[in-house]
């Protein structure tokens, strides 16, 4: 087993085991019910209302999901996925409610403890539904919004609570803090990288990334080679907490609220211009897309994602790379929250041909690209072992099918759930960062 | 006139030949929707047929019946038949008048008492039975008291079988066909509905024809009416149909279409829904009928024809009751629609107020 | 009152002023309310031409989206095309149009409208029945599918009987016709209250995740 791999598993079981030491008192039915339905409440607008509106049951997000295609169980039908958000709109706020209300029964508790399942375990929010919707429904932010309802009902898997809880009262995330990022830092500093800490102005605040801090350090090293040989003004924050902002996926309104606020204030306070988020999906999206709406105000920096920032600056002229020797093949894999959700499809790969590599897509590749099968947190959840194993099928065939040397792609979260999932499989294809390997390419 | 004669009798010495009078016979055993063998009984029977009484009651009705009965084939065998039934009573063309033609329906009632058979055209006012009169006695009470003692009714036209004109909305005198009244006035009494606006005269003389060969009723549909004429579609009958199969529509009465003969659904023609001989029998001794003509069918042997929204207006349109009506149903569903809005707002704003992160 | 009378008098009237008002309703208490403000920087800001382009290309899925689906995708266009086909290109249909528009237009002959609309008939009627097998229809499927579904077949298996002029029973041709046009009345009444606002819903729900994809610098 790789080193990865195994590290990976002792995530996993240090999660499972601090989410069973983590106490809460249960909620009343009613309150927990009444805390679902506010979020409801407060979520939906018009836009969301259209969507719901529109289903029709045709069950054409089913036939895209990874999850249903591995499993052929209807209840992984996408748009079922949300179906107490639906009851709720259509019994409570939609026009003709009251009518509604005489055939379409409420949520119950049971509701809540079924779909908690479907949506932690059984959807990464990955939006390939989104991509083939005939009524352009927009499911993806809709399961968001349903696992935030069942965050605030207190109803998420414990794994959840105990980093919501981490991140509140520690300000950590699994543990890693602001020493453990000086300590990565040293031992960069110690190889030779400059890597400034908290410098108090700079023009580009990077993030550092807990999951980075454990696995891959390579990719906090590569960044930091690439931020000094452009030559830029750039820091790390010590404080301004973890890139991965877990939160936002696992549905906790204040602990995501708490880290958005605390990273934007930082980078304020730099007077940065940018903020970088290293290799990690779900904390671009929800700097990039959530964010603002968080602070409630329009931010006064750009977020950018590594991936898109190296396609940017090589396109640019201003990072200079090598070519490699002809004959190295990769196939890109767009990680759901930087592509699908993003739209950072050209840059990484205009980044590979910079660097020589063919790249041979996959037949589902950028807007349609299939979910590595752990987004959405679903990588570290043990609950979900067998069902991300059939959607890392599916990618694996798809990527097995190009006939490329290794996978490539620029998130944490995607190369986790490639490692984990090819050590389960016994998949022998190489996985990538795509930082680490523009990094080893600087001319 | 001499009541002794047969029919046959009569007929010869009109000088009704008797290739003549078989070939009659032939055309209304087909007509009875009887089989050919059955021509010799029919024949056999209608020679020697007793002329019956019959007595006819006009009510609220524009005559055109007789009209249509009268001036049929003349002269014809059916015109014959007609002339040799023993018509005792018929305002129209009996030549007694006033007293002593209500004395002549006094005493034919009283000769025939339950034998005579009573030919009804015309619809028959209830709001106020003495919206129409004849004689000082209303139409309700000359029609119930001769009802009683009658072996049969024949409803000439659509007026008496079903109402008719006078019914039309807003039916001001209470117009009620005669199967109506008959219920009203507990009378039970076997009746044929002979509708149309006017009925076929073959259709009259054909029921006569089998009343007078049989003793007994016609074959009838669930409105009364007689199998024979009444069975068979206008529309599946219609020289037309062929047209309608190809989409070929008249679309106005002086386009292409209609110059071409092509079919008249959409002017308004009522075929489909109308049961009638018409198209095949048709009209002034077989020369033609309505759709021929170029007009399309009334549906005049239906109940409620009038009151079909116009005759011009095709059968796939409807009451919708125009612009007008369906712009206030949709400014309702905007005021109720903007009325949920508020409301849904309005708690949705007070939600978010509230929520404390 | 016969039934053919009601059914082109009161009950044409009423079925169309309860769609009216339903539809209105539902669109107007949908559409208006409160819209959330974003407030991230968009990506792309060409919100009408990705809408427009979402309304049409969400009707063209690639085909790695496409390939599990395919059956239900055609069958979907098929079935919608020959009903509406049926519907608007049967020549006795359009004067039914012409009393709102004040317009015709020129129609197809009965057979080939016949065969559209049997090939019609027969999708929906494997469609219904996928929708009664299929693991993932079993699970989604809702009351008002099966009603509206059936609803749409209805009218259909009565406009056959219709045009064939058969007689079922006492059930005649004007009886027939009465139930054709009732059934469209039904499908109307039940209309705003159904799925079958999807007809309103669809092209502005494809707008929006057009111009939401278009923030994001996604082609939707």
């Amino acid at each position: 087993m790789s080193a990865v791999a195994t590290e990976i598993q002792r995530l996993r079981e240090e999660l499972r085991d601090r989410g069973a030491t983590v106490k809460t008192t249960e909620l009343p039915a009613a309150e927990r019910i009444e805390r679902v339905k506010d979020v409801f409440r407060r979520r939906i607008d018009a836009n969301m209302a259209t969507y719901l509106e529109t289903c029709l049951h045709c069950g054409m997000c089913a036939e895209v999901c990874h999850f249903y295609e591995a499993t052929g169980e209807g209840k992984y039908t996408p748009i079922y996925k949300v179906e107490p958000l639906r009851r709720f709109y259509r019994r409570e706020l939609a026009p003709m409610g009251w009518l509604r209300k005489l055939v379409l029964r409420d949520i119950t508790p049971a509701d809540l403890d079924e779909w908690q399942k479907l949506v932690y375990d059984a959807c990464t929010q990955c939006g390939r539904c989104d991509m083939i919707c005939p009524m352009g429904i927009y499911i993806s932010p809709m399961i968001g919004v349903m696992r935030e309802a069942i965050a605030a009902a207190g109803m998420q898997p414990a794994e959840n609570k105990a980093l919501a809880k981490e991140v509140l009262e520690n300000g950590t995330l699994m543990g890693i803090g602001p020493e453990d990022y000086r300590q990565v830092a040293a031992d960069l500093q110690a190889q030779g990288i400059v890597v400034p800490l908290d410098k108090p102005k700079a023009s580009v605040v990077v993030l550092m990334s807990a999951m980075d801090a454990m696995l891959f350090r390579g990719a906090i090293g590569a960044t930091a080679q690439i931020m000094n040989r452009l030559g830029l003004d750039w820091t790390i924050r010590t404080n301004a907490g973890d890139a991965a902002v877990f939160d936002w996926t696992s549905g906790d309104e204040r602990a995501k609220a708490a880290v958005l606020r605390k990273i934007v204030a930082e980078t304020i306070s730099a007077g940065a211009r940018t903020l970088l988020v290293p290799e990690c999906g779900h904390g671009f999206a929800a700097l990039r897309w959530d964010a603002a709406n968080v602070v409630g105000t329009e931010l006064p920096f750009e977020v950018m994602a590594i991936s898109e920032f190296l396609g940017r600056e090589i396109e640019a002229g201003r990072l200079k790379v090598k070519p490699l020797p002809a004959g190295k093949s990769v196939t890109y894999h767009d990680p759901c929250k930087v592509g699908r959700w993003s739209g950072v499809f050209d840059e990484p790969r205009n980044a590979l041909k910079a660097i020589g590599v063919e790249i041979r897509e996959m037949e589902s590749h950028a807007k349609t690209n299939y979910c590595c099968g752990g987004g959405g947190g679903v990588v570290l959840n043990e609950r979900a072992n067998k069902l991300r194993a059939g959607a890392f099928h599916i990618k694996m065939k798809e990527a097995d099918a190009t006939g490329a040397g290794s996978v490539v792609t620029a998130c944490g979260h995607c190369r986790m759930t490639f490692i984990a999932g090819a050590q389960n499989a016994n998949w022998q294809k190489p996985i990538e960062s795509l930082v680490e390997l523009v990094a080893a390419n600087l001319a | 006139m001499r009541k002794e004669q047969t029919l046959g009798e009569v007929l010869a010495a009109k000088g009704v030949s008797r290739r003549g009078f078989m070939k009659f016979v032939a055309a209304t055993t087909s007509l009875m929707a009887l089989p050919p063998a059955m021509i010799p009984k029919v024949a056999a029977a209608l020679e020697n047929a007793r002329r019956p009484s019959v007595i006819w009651l006009p009510f609220q009705e524009c005559t055109g019946c007789t009209e249509s009965l009268t001036r049929s084939h003349a002269p014809s065998l059916e015109g014959l038949i007609f002339d040799t039934i023993s018509l005792d009573y018929q305002e129209t063309i009996m030549a007694a008048a006033g007293h002593q033609a209500e004395e002549a329906l006094a005493e034919a009632m009283k000769l025939n008492d339950g034998k005579y058979l009573l030919a009804v055209d015309g619809s028959i006012p209830t709001k106020d039975k003495a919206f129409s009169c004849i004689g000082g006695k209303s139409n309700y009470d000359v029609f119930v008291e001769a009802a009683k003692g009658a072996a049969a009714i024949v409803c000439v036209g659509t007026c008496s079988s079903f109402g008719g004109i006078p019914a039309a909305q807003p039916n001001p005198t209470g117009a009620k066909s005669v199967t109506e009244v008959l219920k009203e006035a507990g009378i039970d009494k076997p009746v044929i509905n002979v509708p149309g606006c006017p009925p076929l005269p073959n259709a009259i003389t054909g029921v006569l024809a089998q009343y007078l060969t049989f003793g007994q009723l016609p074959e009838l549909d669930h409105l009364g009416r007689p199998k024979a004429f009444y069975g068979q579609n206008i529309h599946d009958r219609c020289y037309r149909r062929p047209f309608y199969e190809r989409g070929q529509f008249a679309e106005t009465f002086d386009d292409e279409g209609a110059k071409k003969g092509w079919c008249l659904f959409k002017v308004g023609c009522k075929g489909p829904v109308t049961y009638n001989a018409c198209a095949t029998i048709k009209w002034n001794g077989g020369t033609g009928w309505p759709v021929e003509g170029g007009h399309g069918c009334l549906g005049c042997s239906e109940p409620g024809f009038w009151d079909w929204g116009g005759f011009y207006k095709p059968l796939s349109q409807g009451q919708w009751g125009g612009w007008k009506t369906l712009g206030v149903a949709a400014a309702a569903g905007a005021a109720i629609g903007l009325a949920s809005v508020a409301v849904t707002r309005s708690r949705q704003a007070k939600a978010r107020q509230e929520a404390k992160v | 009152m016969t039934l053919l009378e009601f059914a082109r008098g009161p009950g044409m009237q009423w079925a169309l002023v309860i769609f009216l008002v339903g539809v209105v309703w539902r669109l107007v208490g949908s559409f208006l309310l409160a819209r959330n403000r974003d407030l991230s920087k968009p990506k792309g800001t060409a919100y009408a031409k990705a809408g427009v382009r979402a309304m049409i290309m969400r009707s063209i899925p690639p085909h790695e989206l496409e390939k599990n689906i395919q059956f239900q995708h055609l069958s979907g266009y098929a079935w919608h095309l020959g009903f509406f086909a049926t519907l608007l290109l049967f020549g006795p249909h359009v004067p039914f149009f012409k009393q709102f528009l004040g317009f015709g237009w020129p129609t197809l002959p009965n057979i080939v409208v016949l065969v559209i609309g049997g090939f019609t008939l027969a999708i929906l009627i494997a469609l219904l029945i996928r929708r009664a097998i299929h693991p993932v229809m079993r699970q989604i499927s809702t009351l008002d599918d099966w009603i509206s579904v059936f609803l749409v077949i209805i009218p259909l298996v009565t406009g056959f009987l219709s045009y064939s002029h058969v007689e079922i029973g006492a059930v005649r041709y004007e009886t027939m016709l009465a139930l054709h046009i009732l059934s469209i009345e039904v499908l109307l009444v039940w209309f705003p209250f159904s799925k079958l606002m999807h007809m309103f819903y669809t092209f502005p729900s494809r707008y929006q995740v057009g111009v939401a994809m278009e923030r994001k610098g996604v082609k939707a």
